[in-house]
């Protein structure tokens, strides 16, 4: 398949290549966890002074299989609805892909520029008023000053805040600051979007904008990945569903029957 | 479709759609490291705009802001020459300039090694929620120590009209460029290796935040090498902070740091450069999960 996308002419060839997708090839996400105990370096030192015996005792960390050998291919075009009981590795699944977590073992490849929105709510800082939060924000997104202005209208049109976004935000009401937090991290245009249930904001007329405002989100991206509980969500957005268990690939497929064994299990 | 649906139900262990297909990038752990530092300082719109916001958070709804940190500096310094320089009784018009300089540059290079070893243990949030390269962390604290060493040099100001013999502006004032340049440098260095030891080992931030204490004493910044007999001063040569700090307080009152220091410097920058290329190589994707 390579050598017959390589064969194409040029732009063609380069169209082909930089089509989003994401490979995953036994893909292990180990934590170590450290205790207390095994955190200080009294421990360490003392381990050094007893003469080791100690050692494989006192520094032996526990350690979490957080993701177990992960092999799978999503390709542009795919929109993946990621079910599994909470601890099921979802949350560790969308981090390996956004490469805030880096495989304990194996491989894995990501063509396209990845977006998480992993927790909308990140960098929001409650003493800065909404337009700095906007820019704060926006840059970290990695937007540059010239594109933040650009979506500066976008953003208060979608939020709804109007003059608000001019005072601090400790005076927003929880369901305000959700607004802007949402209307901030959607106005990217990603190639592969991660969503941790970032669903169910604001009150019933903002959830019918943020849902237009979502689904254009989802149409834009050509790889969306996506974990959620709502199965209404997952049978309406996705055409593939990803269902874990224990960091494992339980199964992987069609929305239908991923849901109907998710719900057999229960 | 079909192909992924039956590799799963069969054997999970198979690769899913054509594994020729998928060419995986072998990148070494050397190269993954450049580029966090190549990335790092691209970004520096980044880091730069969150080392201005921290310090415009500090001082959100006071009246002076941020010159709150030049006077609270002034007062500081002002009462500590006119006490140490009776105690002492030294030159007023010598001492108070050194003294002054030289608490500004202890200030910066103090507070930045004591923030840069909490870098990575107080990002957490930030770092496991986007994906930002490790070392634009440092820059941030780094950027934000460097903010608030630039509103405290006001404090130098009325130093040079009224002790004109000890603080003197002249064309070894330059020099104060090359001196900064060659903290932030070494400040990045000494900052990854420390911010990583510190988000592995906890204990560490504690027992630095005492060293420096320790060291400020040890440090000729409130006394002056000269107090010290022949015999001793080979001490004070081999503390490397003291080499730091003649790199700026020397070109603020005026002088140029002695080719000693300078070479004390590059020794400690090449020195720190190899152990942080090497940490940093070995380690940098395990930061992740030290937090």
């Amino acid at each position: 398949m390579r050598e017959i996308i390589y064969a194409l002419p040029l732009p063609y060839h380069l169209l082909v290549i930089s089509m989003a997708r994401i490979d995953l090839r036994n893909v292990d996400v180990q934590f170590p966890v450290y205790s207390i105990s095994s955190r200080s370096l009294k421990k360490h030192f003392l381990s050094v002074a007893t003469g080791g015996a100690v050692v494989s005792d006192t520094n032996k960390h526990v350690v979490i299989n957080a993701l177990k050998n992960i092999t799978l291919s999503i390709q542009d075009g795919d929109r993946v609805g990621l079910i599994g009981h909470n601890g099921s590795g979802k949350s560790t699944f969308l981090r390996l892909l956004s490469r805030i977590y880096e495989p304990s073992s194996g491989d894995i490849n990501i063509n396209g520029s990845v977006s998480p929105l992993l927790d909308i709510m990140q960098g929001i800082e409650a003493e800065s008023t909404g337009y700095e939060n906007i820019i704060t924000r926006g840059t970290i997104l990695g937007l540059s000053r010239s594109k933040i202005r650009d979506k500066t209208a976008e953003i208060i049109e979608l939020s709804g805040l109007g003059d608000y976004l001019a005072m601090p935000l400790h005076t927003y009401s929880s369901g305000m600051m959700v607004r802007l937090a949402f209307s901030i991290s959607t106005c990217i245009n990603p190639d592969i979007l991660l969503i941790d249930e970032i669903f169910g904001a604001g009150d019933a007329g903002f959830m019918e904008k943020a849902r237009q405002k979502m689904i254009s989100l989802l149409n834009q991206s050509s790889i969306v990945v996506m974990a959620t509980h709502s199965n209404e969500l997952i049978q309406e957005f996705c055409n593939k569903a990803l269902l874990m268990e224990g960091g494992c690939i339980k199964y992987f497929g069609d929305v239908k029957t991923a849901l109907e064994r998710y719900q057999g299990k229960k | 479709m079909s192909t992924n649906e039956a590799a799963i139900h069969g054997t999970p262990d198979l690769s899913l759609d054509n594994p020729d297909d998928v060419i995986f990038p072998v990148i070494s752990q050397r190269t993954l490291a450049w580029q966090d530092v190549r990335d790092g300082l691209l970004s520096s719109h980044i880091w730069l705009m969150l080392a201005y916001r921290d310090i415009k958070l500090r001082y959100r709804r006071s009246l002076l802001g941020p010159f709150w940190i030049t006077i609270s500096m002034a007062i500081t310094v002002y009462t500590m020459g006119f006490l140490y320089g009776h105690l002492f009784h030294m030159d007023l018009q010598q001492y108070y300039p050194y003294l002054v300089s030289g608490m500004l540059t202890w200030a910066l290079i103090s507070t930045a090694i004591v923030e840069l070893t909490d870098t990575f243990a107080l990002s957490d949030g930030l770092l496991k929620k986007i994906k930002l390269p490790y070392s634009l962390y440092v820059h941030r604290i780094i950027a934000r120590n460097f903010i608030i060493f630039f509103h405290n040099l006001l404090v130098m100001l009325p130093i040079y009209f009224i002790f004109t013999q000890g603080a003197k502006i002249n064309f070894n004032t330059l020099l104060l460029l090359p001196g900064l340049a060659v903290i932030y440098v070494n400040a990045f260095i000494f900052g990854m290796i420390f911010a990583m030891i510190g988000a592995r080992f906890r204990d560490i931030s504690q027992i630095i935040k005492n060293f420096v204490q320790v060291v400020f004493f040890l440090t000729p910044i409130m006394w002056s090498p000269a107090i010290l007999p022949e015999k001793d001063k080979m001490i004070v040569y081999l503390n490397p902070v003291y080499s730091y700090v003649e790199l700026v307080r020397a070109p603020l009152m005026g002088n140029s740091p002695t080719l000693l220091h300078a070479g004390i410097t590059l020794l400690m920058t090449l020195t720190g450069a190899v152990i942080c290329a090497r940490l940093f190589t070995r380690y940098r994707s395990r930061i992740i999960y030290w937090l």
